[in-house]
């Protein structure tokens, strides 16, 4: 009986002596991360982010944030406020005539981040491994066109495409593919695609610390060419949910969270309501749209179409929904994007009594005693589409379907996984569906590119147009156009054509926030929606 | 004896059959097409040829049959596939990451005894008194309140107002604190009504009147028979919750920023990161079945009666 008791003891003293050393061994190897970020480093800027960095590969996608490469690697080219294209580590590039040769004059004394020298050679490099992966980079228009890279001399890069491709320049400004990796950091065989050494870039930042999942530490380089950042380091936290980021950030653990979406709108309102915090509201990063697909019955209609835009209080929605922080948008791409501010559309202010007479011309009528309009006994049903995920997106499908119900139309609301609103947008399995634009750099030959793409979703949406087949002709000129005058007429037509005919109805401008401790200061918005905005900041 | 091991080991092996044929399953019944969801992760544009070939690759135009067959050889191999994401080895990817993963568990499962077992014994010792109330109350917020939920409000209070421990992280002994309790409070809340009730059940038990006609110490018969004999319930109750404490530990993770195994299911949930789910959905499944027979080799220990009547009714 002693024995069993003794050795019964022994076992459960030796479970708890385990456990409890096995959880203690976990915090053994503990870091300073108790602390807070300013008692380390008083001119340190901490900030959330809900994703690890990730591979930190200027060639590559997911899981790398594109904030996070832009920090250490650079482009030829950079995108500056109102679509100004500048140079960056090209000083000045030449366009033969035919715009098909490009010609860079590269950047001397800049040095990567291990001290090495960039030059030609080494964008060539670049560009001829990143040429080589061609299965992952189709989506990036001028790659897919270049026929040679070349090598003039040491500061000299010519590259020549297959034909006349004009948003090439402006391509060269996205954060991935194009940035410039140096030597150090390509592997033994060359192919970036399966990983870096190193994160060696000529960028203002060098990432020097890195824990995966909790955080990365950017030091500022001291040896840039460029504009020195004011802050020495910035401490990237992965907190990956919302609301954590907001205690985080009232506790005094972060000094920045900026984005989109990184907080939740009441969060944001909640902070700055208090008065001690600074917040900033980006100018439109991108137009928040609803697509209406022309190969449904109901939707071929443009008269229907047309009185679904006058049927609902936009301006209303959108400052209800968003809190202000969205803007109601009058057109389908935000005009501080190049060739969209020449954009003459028919303006359409709410009119329920527009919106009715339009219905009863295109010949669904109220039966009396009935609060559905019908047509030949078919009931004015419509379905939409929607993000479960994305609160605004359900938020707004709610307000339409009250909206749209009081002009006698039946909106049925469906929310879906985002994979699957992307799958059935490319089925054209929707009657009614959200879409945005992709911003800066990418807009606005990406996005009537992928008007023009066939089985992406707009294409098969846009059907019912009589002057498709004309719209589809000008998008495939518009990026051969030497000529800027013709270019911009071009685009002018095409996205006039696009709205007016109301497949596509322009809902709001998508905007960047961010939240900072008062002692942050001089926090702008970056004109590349993807690029980050850490170069001028300071803390006081 | 150890014929009962070595049977309920045998019957390990019908269920992780049955657990691997579900994760293969999975793919089928999901609306998304594992080539597309890679495709679309890898940021390669989707043609008819590279569904196809992907399609190959990935063993989908195989008859499901084949399918099960060599996911078993592989899992058994520890080959989950690839990361759609990370292109790096699932397996590789989810190992580093479960230590801190056990660390929370064990972290809550330590605690949760720790508090549960006195609380417990002394719920039901002494019934109805103040200890015994408080014991009910901590149990009603404990099974009701959200774990997210939960840690919000506990970050709000001891992080950012209190400034007690840190409001996310690992890496120091405070940072263990907040999810850890958020993590155990169920389990306290179960634990201590088991427990409570366990000890009222065998209070009444003749062995306790016979003990203390014999003249054994109160202490003794409290400790040395009648908490011995009411723990076994809650061994139960902690094996079958090892399991859920693993998936316990995504919403905590996520809301602690615990860079664990959980939080990163999740993310693989958000891009469809296929092979990285199956191989969750696995090892969360093996956890189980393994805390279960853990958990019946211990009680056998504890009580071996437990295996006779096993032998007597085979």
């Amino acid at each position: 009986m002693f024995y069993t008791i003794s050795r019964r003891n022994i076992l459960l003293t030796s479970i708890f002596i385990f456990l409890f050393s096995t959880i203690l061994l976990g915090c053994t190897n503990a870091s300073d991360e108790a602390s807070t970020s300013k008692d380390d480093n008083e001119n340190m800027l901490t900030i959330a982010w809900p994703r690890d960095v990730g591979a930190m590969n200027p060639h590559i996608y997911n899981p790398s944030q594109l904030f996070a490469q832009s920090m250490v690697y650079e482009p030829l080219v950079s995108y500056g406020i109102g679509g100004k294209l500048k140079p960056n580590l090209a000083e000045s590039w030449e366009i033969s005539t035919d715009g098909k040769v490009y010609t860079f004059h590269l950047r001397q004394n800049v040095k990567f981040s291990d001290g090495t020298s960039f030059n030609a050679d080494i964008v060539k490099k670049n560009f001829d491994t990143v040429l080589n992966h061609m299965e992952l980079h189709s989506w990036l228009g001028f790659l897919s066109k270049i026929a040679s890279t070349e090598v003039i001399d040491e500061f000299t890069f010519k590259m020549t495409l297959t034909e006349a491709y004009y948003p090439t320049i402006q391509e060269l400004a996205v954060v991935r593919p194009v940035r410039i990796l140096g030597e150090a950091g390509f592997p033994a065989d060359g192919d970036t695609s399966k990983g870096v050494e190193k994160a060696v870039g000529t960028g203002p930042w060098i990432l020097d610390e890195y824990k995966q999942d909790e955080y990365a530490i950017f030091t500022r380089n001291e040896n840039y060419w460029g504009e020195l950042p004011n802050v020495e380091k910035i401490k990237v936290k992965v907190i990956p949910d919302a609301e954590t980021r907001v205690l985080a950030f009232e506790k005094g653990e972060l000094d920045l969270i900026y984005g989109e979406g990184v907080i939740s709108l009441d969060a944001f309102k909640q902070l700055e309501s208090t008065g001690k915090y600074e917040t900033t509201i980006s100018d439109p990063v991108a137009t928040r749209q609803l697509v209406l697909n022309t190969t449904r019955e109901t939707l071929s209609d443009e008269r229907v179409r047309q009185a679904l835009h006058y049927g609902f209080n936009k301006e209303a929605m959108v400052k209800g929904i968003t809190s202000g922080l969205e803007e109601s948008a009058d057109f389908i791409l935000p005009t501080n994007l190049p060739y969209t501010s020449d954009i003459d559309v028919e303006s359409i202010d709410y009119d329920v009594k527009k919106a009715e007479a339009l219905l009863d011309e295109a010949g669904w009528i109220l039966p009396k005693g009935k609060t559905v309009r019908e047509k030949d006994g078919k009931l004015l049903e419509i379905e939409m589409m929607y993000d479960s995920a994305e609160s605004i997106q359900k938020a707004m499908a709610e307000t339409l379907q009250s909206e749209w119900g009081a002009i006698g139309v039946k909106l049925n609301i469906v929310g879906v996984e985002l994979a699957v609103q992307v799958q059935r947008f490319k089925d054209n399995d929707f009657e009614i569906n959200f879409f945005s634009n992709y911003g800066a750099p990418y807009d606005p030959h990406t996005f009537i590119n992928i008007v023009a793409k066939e089985g992406f979703g707009f294409n098969e949406a846009i059907s019912a147009y009589p002057n498709k087949a004309e719209i589809l002709k000008q998008i495939a000129l518009i990026p051969q156009t030497t000529d800027e005058a013709e270019r911009q007429q071009l685009y002018t037509s095409v996205l006039t054509s696009l709205q007016d005919q109301g497949a596509i109805l322009p809902i709001s401008y998508i905007k960047k926030t961010a939240i900072y401790q008062k002692d942050v200061t001089n926090f702008n918005f970056s004109a590349n929606r993807d690029e980050n905005p850490f170069t001028g900041i300071s803390i006081k | 004896m150890g014929t009962y091991i070595i049977k309920r080991i045998m019957s390990i092996i019908p269920i992780f059959l049955l657990a691997a044929f579900l994760t293969t399953g999975m793919i089928h019944l999901s609306p998304v097409d594992p080539a597309e969801a890679y495709l679309t992760a890898a940021h390669i544009e989707q043609t008819d040829e590279i569904l196809a070939q992907k399609r190959h690759e990935f063993g989908l135009d195989q008859p499901f049959f084949m399918q099960y067959i060599n996911s078993i050889i592989k899992i058994c191999q520890l080959d989950f596939g690839i990361s759609y994401v990370s292109n790096k080895p699932v397996w590789d990817e989810v190992i580093h990451r479960i230590p801190a993963t056990l660390q929370l568990a064990l972290g809550s499962l330590f605690l949760a005894v720790l508090v549960s077992v006195p609380l417990g014994f002394f719920a039901g010792v002494k019934k109805n008194s103040a200890i015994d109330h408080f014991s009910r109350l901590l149990s009603f917020f404990g099974a009701s309140i959200p774990s997210f939920w939960l840690g919000y409000i506990l970050i709000f209070f001891f992080s950012v107002k209190l400034d007690l421990f840190p409001v996310e992280g690992i890496g120091t002994w405070q940072h263990l604190v907040l999810p850890s309790v958020t993590l155990a409070l169920p389990l306290i809340a179960m634990y201590t009504r088991l427990l409570r009730t366990s000890i009222l059940e065998n209070l009444q038990e003749p062995y306790v009147l016979f003990a203390r006609t014999r003249g054994i110490k109160e202490k003794t018969i409290m400790a040395k028979h009648i908490l011995r004999l009411a723990i076994s319930p809650m061994i139960t109750g902690l094996g079958m919750n090892l399991g859920k404490l693993l998936t316990g530990t995504i919403i905590v993770e996520t809301v602690f920023s615990w860079p664990g195994f959980g939080r990163y299911f999740i993310e693989a949930i958000f891009n469809r990161d296929i092979p990285i789910i199956q191989c969750y959905v696995l090892i969360a499944a093996s956890l189980f079945i393994l805390s279960n027979l853990l958990v019946d080799l211990i009680q056998m220990y504890i009580d071996p009666r437990i295996s006779r009547k096993e032998g007597q009714q085979r």
